[in-house]
């Protein structure tokens, strides 16, 4: 081990003059498992650092054939590992210029030992959650209710919370968070999503009620509900269709109730129409679509956004259903399968088809700017493929 | 799918390290094994300029307080091959909020400089 000695020797050498450098000095060495490349180094985004100190966990999660994704309790994040031309060395106990001020110790060598050294990093960057996994393995087997013969033989299908979070590339409440967005919910443990034709059936059982109960559709009681659909639906069934479709509240007097969600059930009954049709006539079904909601609610088309579109340059103009929720979740395939489906689009019909590709702090314009190619066509601003598509 | 947790020791205080950021590699100096051997000394001038001298070399640095810190990372566990064996984990071990990065070229220390006859 290097002396105070030696140290001074070296500095009158290097002729430095040791008036002008702190007293302490760190003789720096390789530790004994300094080569055997154990350690390695995690650069971290904003609020991970935190997250660590506070005695929390991360995660790694992909499959084989997958980008591997870091997980903390709430974020998802890109791992990748980057290179860099310089030697970056772990040093342990080795003290700042600031450090050395404030302790006046009177020991003035301090022995270093190198920890580890290496020439790369992990290096993440935030990223949206891979959830149309989620749905995806939620699809494999819909509910379909208490009568349905099928609950009774596959057990396979079915995911607890535990299995999501080991088959899905994204944090645990982003997870749990979509699951609440796509109306999940959990059966004898299981997460499940309702088969939709079930759905509307249960959604069709309480309207009905509000409709021959004459009850505003901002004031819907659950203690009601449950008494007079009990007989016809399970319980839990009855009040999950009213947290889908509604704004759960207690009153002042304790009692529960239901603010309904118009937009979202007049949203529900025009899919119901358009699933059994490959395009409707815009004007008919306008009719027969109004004419299917329940009393007192107003359909408008700008309920349908990433639900259905409308070609206006088909004579009549004519409507079909198209769901963001089964376009590809990566952003060019998401675009190519825009284009493929229509040429040029405008900013207000491809919107809602491309809000959801938007990274934290991203605009469409920016993704348009990106993904597609602008021109004219009769004043109107549209948008089409960069490159051909076959 | 894999699973690899990354842990903190945390919640009692990790460690606190400092990285020391060099250009070009480092190499030993009687190309035995680097372990163990001597990197150098590091002094702070009194304006907290860090200088570290590596062999015959001076180098002069500066204090970087980084906007992203790193947490260091050791690996642990077996990592067996199989799907239902236990995957690898790692365990942070400290973290490094500070580096001293060394980018200006060294100064070379002569020695010996041989009067003129």
């Amino acid at each position: 081990m290097r002396s105070r000695a030696e140290v001074d020797a070296t500095l009158r050498t290097a002729k430095l003059n040791p008036a002008e450098l702190l007293p302490v000095v760190h003789c720096l060495s390789f530790g004994p498992q300094a080569g055997a490349g154990e350690c390695c180094l995690l650069q971290l985004e904003p609020g991970l650092c935190a997250e660590l100190e506070a005695g929390r966990s991360l995660v790694i999660r992909g499959e084989k054939d997958e980008q591997a994704v870091l997980c903390s309790k709430d974020k998802t994040y890109d791992l990748k590992i980057a290179d860099t031309s310089n030697m970056l060395l772990f040093i342990p106990g080795c003290k700042t210029p600031e450090q050395l001020n404030a302790d006046q110790a009177s020991c003035n060598v301090i022995h270093s030992q190198i920890a580890g050294f290496s020439n790369n990093y992990w290096e993440l960057r935030r990223c949206r959650p891979k959830l149309k996994k989620l749905r995806k393995l939620l699809m494999e087997d819909p509910y379909e209710g208490p009568d349905s013969r099928k609950d009774q033989t596959l057990t396979f299908s079915k995911y607890t919370t535990e299995d999501l979070l080991s088959l899905i590339q994204a944090s645990e409440e982003e997870i749990l968070h979509q699951l609440q967005v796509i109306d999940a919910c959990k059966i004898e443990g299981f997460w499940r999503i309702l088969e939709f034709d079930y759905e509307m059936k249960l959604l069709n059982h309480v309207t009905q009620l509000i409709d021959s109960e004459s009850w505003s559709l901002s004031k819907v009681p659950l203690c009601t509900c449950l008494e007079e659909l009990g007989s016809l639906e399970p319980r839990e069934m009855i009040e999950h269709t009213l947290l889908s479709y509604g704004r759960k509240y207690i009153d002042d007097a304790g009692e529960v109730y239901f603010e309904m969600y118009e937009d979202k059930i007049c949203r529900a009954i025009a899919q119901m129409l358009l699933q059994n049709a490959v395009k409707f006539n815009l004007s008919e079904f306008h009719e027969v679509w109004q004419q299917s909601v329940p009393e007192g609610m107003t359909t408008r088309l700008d309920q349908l956004k990433g639900l259905a579109l409308v070609d206006k340059a088909s004579r009549p103009e004519t409507i079909f259903l198209l769901k963001v929720e089964d376009l590809p979740e990566d952003n060019q395939e998401r675009f190519n399968s825009l284009f493929s489906i229509r040429e040029k689009w405008t900013e207000e019909d491809i919107t809602p088809y491309i809000q959801d590709l938007c990274a934290e702090k991203q605009t469409v314009g920016a993704l348009l700017t990106k993904y597609a190619r602008s021109s004219m066509q009769n004043g109107v601003k549209v948008y089409n493929s960069r490159r051909p598509i076959s | 799918m894999v699973q690899i947790v990354i842990s903190s020791g945390g919640a009692g205080g990790l460690a606190q390290w400092v990285l020391v950021e060099l250009q070009g590699e480092v190499e030993p100096r009687q190309s035995g094994e680097l372990a163990g051997s001597l990197l150098g000394d590091l002094h702070y001038t009194r304006e907290g300029v860090p200088v570290l001298i590596v062999g015959h070399h001076i180098l002069y640095g500066k204090v970087v307080q980084l906007e992203k810190p790193f947490a260091v990372l050791v690996k642990r566990g077996a990592g067996e091959p199989s799907p239902a064996g236990p995957h690898a984990c790692y365990t942070v071990t400290a973290l490094i909020k500070t580096k001293l990065l060394f980018k200006t070229r060294p100064k070379p220390i002569i020695t010996n400089v041989p009067k003129k006859v």
